[in-house]
């Protein structure tokens, strides 16, 4: 007699999957197959455009905060010689330092203002050592903010003024962007070529490149010792920003208003009592 | 996805596994139906590569088997029906075949899957456990208590 073993094993031998069953999964599996690489072409039909616009947008996005971000929307431009600018994105971000003299490439290279705010950075200028001795030896710096809106250039220029506010030597105006236009066809920075006007409008000899490698207070030396003719001689700037209260100047007006007050002081003695004066009136 | 000449060598290979299996779980041929087109898309869609022949049939027992269980949990497939009905060709079945199918059937759930795969499929108790994903002791268990049931309902002594 079988065992149980084998009697189980015969048993389970005579069932099979019929034919009839293993065509239609067969033929199930097919149409699900085609139904599946259809789907799968119709999704890749509809995400081409979808990538495209995806991509595009990304572009835009990308292109366009670059843009937002590096277009400078201000210029400070620090003249002491060193010349150096920064320029000043909308974020109030240093986004770029140009020289535009050895010693200014010299000072652009030694400083690491890029990409932090304008004011940190003009407070790291001022407490640059090359700065800070060039102002103990009694030499001028301007610091001229350029753009086109001004209730920021009034911001901007009163937070750089709080840093200066210690500095004698240091004056701060306003600017426009056409001056500062043509400062750099001139390869001159916006100071030097503010100065460099007044100098030419006294010696029409002078040319940029003699400019150049001038300090600030040498050129100030010289328009002073030219307008004057030897009058007065040079004079030192004593405390900061004079011209902060807007308009345009080059620091330079600061003197011929001193000399404007000087020249009035005269009269002001005539403030004084005078007894023939008072006599007639008094008649 | 699997290519056509890969999914008919599965259905030619595999399909009498995938029957018994069925006859061991199911209780009429629709569901077999069912569980034949389940399992064979999910190859059809499965990323799965196996090692060798044992393996994919290892697959093949374990997806089956799974299917099964969750189509008896529907409330709507809890009816039974007689042998007859299952088999699509139950003359084939001699008086004997059908006492010991019977048996089988007549045994718990859980002691069905064991006493095919070691009886019939032979494996052993460690390569079940990993196919059900069962301790290996429970597994000795099983096919001890289910050697005793299957002896009492067909007598003899010829399992081992």
């Amino acid at each position: 007699m079988m065992g149980l073993n084998d009697r189980i094993k015969e048993t389970f031998d005579k069932i099979y999957a019929e034919e009839e069953l293993k065509e239609k999964t067969k033929k199930f599996l097919s149409q699900k197959t085609q139904e599946y690489k259809k789907d799968y072409k119709k999704r890749s039909i509809i995400n081409y455009p979808a990538l495209i616009s995806a991509a595009a947008c990304l572009l835009f996005l990308f292109l366009g905060g670059r843009w937002i971000y590096l277009t400078p929307t201000a210029e400070i431009s620090i003249d002491i010689n060193p010349s150096i600018e920064l320029g000043v994105n909308r974020f109030d971000k240093v986004i770029s330092v140009d020289s535009y003299n050895d010693d200014g490439q010299t000072l652009a290279d030694s400083l690491n203002i890029k990409f932090i705010n304008y004011a940190e950075a003009i407070r790291r200028i001022m407490e640059n050592e090359r700065i800070t001795d060039l102002l103990s030896d009694d030499e001028i710096m301007t610091i001229a903010v350029v753009g086109s809106d001004e209730k920021r250039y009034a911001k901007m220029l009163s937070n750089i003024k709080s840093y200066t506010a210690g500095q004698r030597n240091t004056h701060c105006y306003f600017a426009d962007s056409a001056e500062m236009a043509a400062a750099h066809e001139m390869g001159l920075s916006y100071g030097k070529y503010k100065a460099f006007l007044n100098l030419q409008a006294l010696d029409p000899n002078i040319t940029p490149e003699e400019i150049q490698g001038m300090t600030m207070r040498e050129i100030r030396d010289l328009i002073a010792s030219l307008s004057k003719d030897g009058e007065g001689g040079p004079q030192t700037e004593n405390g900061s920003c004079p011209n902060s209260g807007g308009g345009h100047g080059n620091g330079y007006g600061r003197q011929r208003k001193r000399k404007r007050k000087n020249a009035v002081t005269p009269p002001a003695q005539t403030h004084e009592p005078n007894p023939n004066t008072n006599s007639k009136s008094n008649k | 996805m699997r290519n056509e000449q890969e999914v008919n060598r599965a259905v030619e290979r595999y399909s009498n596994t995938i029957r018994r299996l069925c006859m061991v779980h199911l209780k009429n041929h629709a569901d077999t139906e069912d569980i034949f087109q389940t399992v064979f898309l999910k190859y059809v869609l499965s990323s799965v590569s196996f090692e060798n022949e044992e393996h994919e049939k290892a697959w093949f027992i374990r997806v089956t088997i799974n299917a099964c269980r969750d189509l008896l949990k529907s409330f709507f497939r809890s009816r039974t029906v007689p042998l007859d009905e299952i088999l699509e060709q139950p003359a084939l079945l001699l008086p004997d075949n059908k006492e010991v199918l019977e048996a089988v059937l007549s045994l718990p759930q859980k002691y069905r899957d064991v006493v095919y795969l070691h009886y019939y499929e032979d494996y052993t108790a460690p390569q079940i456990s990993r196919i059900l994903g069962k301790n290996v002791n429970t597994v000795y268990t099983l096919l001890t208590r289910s050697k005793q049931m299957l002896r009492e309902k067909l007598g003899g002594d010829g399992l081992e």
